[in-house]
């Protein structure tokens, strides 16, 4: 249980209490029961908080977009708009639930239920603190990036299920530009598991801790760039624009979800919005330093966390802030664009930046720039 | 305990997923249960404690291959084409229908019980005990240890294949130079996929 | 990186469940709460207000097929990668940083010569590769 929000928990008084009673009334060792509901529940506060913060999204999207074009946007439920997501919500658990007669009906059900599945597997993994992450796995960043790629699945069957002309484009050029992203965004995290020199998230974000120039964006150039193709590879893996190609207005219609109404529609924006904020939660704990604070303050108790919780909030959202900013200010791309930058530039650069980093590694003893920098030339053994 | 529900919730997504893949005769709805297979068997692999062979089989199968499998069956243009080519292999006895599915699986069963019987000396041999069960050791470092000394070689060869592999896909699957005479120009502005370039 | 319990692995199979209740929960009130009276026109695809002609379900360009072979061989590579990525701080640590370096550098060259191949003949090109087999 250890590395894992259960075994966090279930260091705490009542709890053991709880383990022992439980495990002298029941005739066996209860932990494993136990840590099974602590699971549950975090799951299902998680769970229930990035639903939030993706129903939140759609609205900062339209108060964001509003602001660039200098509108006012919704500000009619509560104040400021802010209820807006809950009238959505209404608005689509109403809306009647059309399904093309020529479609095909099982694949119709499923793809919303896949895309969403993808998209949910990964929250096991997301360290929101310390210890509030439910499970640090051995295989942690690997993990996410496997399960996230059943969402392609999803979005395919989407466009194939609906037997439209429209959704069947919109779910193919989907599927392609997933797969083809998931490429740099691989060797980005290669490069990071190069310098952390393990894959659980754990390790990674724990060789970060401090001040900002120990993050790994600022570790050296090569991480520097690498930071710019991680993002702009999971703007693509999320099909936001200038990316959107799956979903295109102008020459899709709407794309994979054309056909889809109610509720099945918004489970495919939800999940769309929840994968935002997990892959920028991604990016945030491989480059950006994670939950960590510049000190430690109160480490390991329920305050502590709650603060290291605020700050990985507080970094994620500002990456969510320039993701709405991009997609309001870049026009989409051509779909022939879309295939050469991920092949022709991106992938070549991340090889690039894979190669660079492997050798900083060797030749500077694995140090950052600020540490050769500035505590003199007492340390940068090896190389120059 | 989480064990023995993993491996059986694991080992029903398996059975059932495999027998509608064999049962249903829609080629994408047999893709799907695919999937349900693949996730099935990385369940396997993680109440054996491989968390990276699983993760692979995640990565590599479900986000890989079962795409590829659906842009295969694209290909041919899915449903349609598909029903036509059942009507054919029902021609033939025993094709193409549910009973030679019931039968191959009755036989492959009956088999993988005689195969059980006559060696199950070995699987008693092969007790687990509660220690490997319960703690695993951290698999990724021992893989990439192994992999840099003593199959290092084989490591580097599987570059070199999976470079003749790359190559190889690239000639299959390039339009070939002389294309057959039914695959004019004319024919292909109808066929393509709509969103062409007309310059 | 240390010895972990089978038990880690509880909270993805918690989030499974919790995927689908999430999915059954969301129909399950769509399903009461919305009006469902099938039939006329708005079961049919849209094509812009046009009648559908035949069913999308036509034969598909060959060139997201190529895009798919040619992820696969890249995302094997990079499977393979991944654990000697994973030790190469360590093995640095020991002194054995140039050893690693070779043959991480090694196996990367493998996978830039099949970029570099793929590219060189037109396999990355979205629409080149269809028209140069016209054209010719």
């Amino acid at each position: 249980m250890e590395n894992t929000i259960a075994g966090y928990f279930l260091e705490f008084e009542p709890l053991q209490y709880l383990v022992q009673n439980s495990s002298a009334f029941f005739g066996f060792d209860t932990t494993a029961l136990i840590g099974f509901l602590i699971f549950f529940i975090f799951g299902i506060v998680f769970l229930g908080f990035l639903a939030t913060v993706g129903g939140f999204g759609t609205i900062a999207e339209r108060k964001i977009s509003a602001d660039l074009q200098a509108r006012i946007g919704p500000n009619r439920v509560g104040p400021y708009g802010a209820f807006q997501l809950i009238a959505d919500g209404i608005k689509m658990l109403s809306k009647e639930d059309i399904m093309p007669r020529s479609a095909d009906k099982f694949l119709y059900y499923l793809a919303p239920f896949l895309s969403l599945f993808g998209v949910v597997c990964t929250i096991a993994v997301i360290p929101f603190s310390g210890d509030f992450i439910m499970a640090d796995l051995n295989v942690g960043v690997f993990y996410a990036l496997a399960i996230s790629s059943i969402v392609g699945v999803g979005i395919f069957l989407g466009g194939y299920a609906s037997n439209s002309k429209w959704s069947l484009l919109g779910g193919m050029r989907g599927a392609a530009q997933i797969i083809s992203y998931e490429i740099p965004v691989t060797l980005c995290i290669m490069m990071i598991v190069v310098l952390a020199g393990g894959i659980s998230f754990g390790t990674i974000i724990d060789q970060q801790a401090g001040m900002p120039w120990n993050w790994y964006i600022f570790h050296n150039p090569f991480t520097f760039i690498g930071f710019f193709i991680f993002f702009i590879s999971n703007l693509a893996e999320t099909n936001r624009a200038p990316f959107d190609l799956p979903e295109a207005e102008s020459e899709l219609v709407s794309g994979y979800h054309t056909e889809y109404t109610g509720i099945r529609f918004g489970l495919f924006a939800l999940a769309e919005y929840i994968e935002i904020f997990v892959v920028n939660g991604i990016a945030v704990s491989l480059f950006l330093g994670g939950y960590h604070l510049p000190f430690d303050f109160l480490e390991g108790t329920i305050p502590g966390n709650l603060l290291q919780f605020g700050t990985f909030f507080i970094k994620t959202c500002v990456l969510y802030y320039v993701v709405i900013w991009i997609r309001w200010t870049f026009p989409r791309l051509r779909v022939d664009h879309l295939m050469s930058l991920c092949w022709k530039y991106l992938t070549p650069i991340a090889i690039f930046n894979l190669v660079g980093v492997a050798i900083w590694m060797v030749c500077f003893d694995g140090q950052s720039m600020f540490d050769l920098l500035f505590s003199g030339s007492s340390h940068s053994g090896g190389g120059h | 305990m989480f064990s023995d529900i993993l491996f059986l919730s694991a080992s029903a997504l398996i059975i059932g997923s495999c027998v509608l893949m064999m049962w249903t005769k829609n080629l994408m709805h047999s893709c799907i249960y695919l999937l349900g297979v693949l996730i099935g068997v990385a369940g396997l692999y993680l109440t054996l404690g491989a968390d990276f062979v699983a993760a692979t089989q995640v990565m590599v199968y479900v986000g890989g291959v079962v795409i590829l499998m659906l842009f295969a069956i694209m290909l041919t243009g899915g449903k349609d084409f598909q029903s036509k080519t059942q009507k054919i292999l029902g021609l033939l006895p025993l094709m193409g229908s549910k009973y030679t599915f019931m039968w191959g699986t009755a036989t492959a069963m009956v088999f993988g019980f005689c195969q059980i019987y006559f060696f199950r000396h070995l699987f008693t041999s092969l007790e687990l005990n509660e220690t490997t069960s319960n703690q695993y050791a951290p698999t990724v470092e021992k893989l990439g240890e192994l992999l840099i000394t003593d199959h290092v070689v084989a490591f580097e060869i599987s570059s070199v294949l999976l470079l003749g592999a790359l190559v190889g896909a690239a000639i299959i699957a390039r339009p070939r130079k002389e294309r057959p005479a039914f695959l004019e120009p004319v024919d292909d502005h109808h066929h393509d996929d709509h969103e062409e370039d007309h310059h | 990186m240390s010895n972990q319990s089978l038990n880690a692995f509880m909270p993805i199979i918690v989030m499974m469940v919790l995927a689908a209740a999430l999915y059954g929960a969301a129909l399950l009130v769509a399903h009461l709460l919305s009006p469902s009276k099938p039939g006329g026109n708005k079961d049919l695809p849209y094509e812009c207000g046009e009648e559908p002609v035949g069913s999308a379900w036509s034969m598909f360009n060959v060139r997201f097929y190529v895009v798919g072979l040619i992820f696969i061989i890249f995302d094997v590579e990079s499977v393979l990668m991944f654990p000697v990525a994973s030790i190469f701080k360590k093995m640095n640590e020991m002194g054995e940083g140039t050893y690693i370096l070779i043959i991480f550098l090694s196996f990367i060259s493998v996978l830039l010569e099949g970029i570099a191949y793929c590219w060189k003949k037109g396999d990355l090109d979205w629409v080149k590769s269809y028209k140069r087999s016209v054209d010719s």
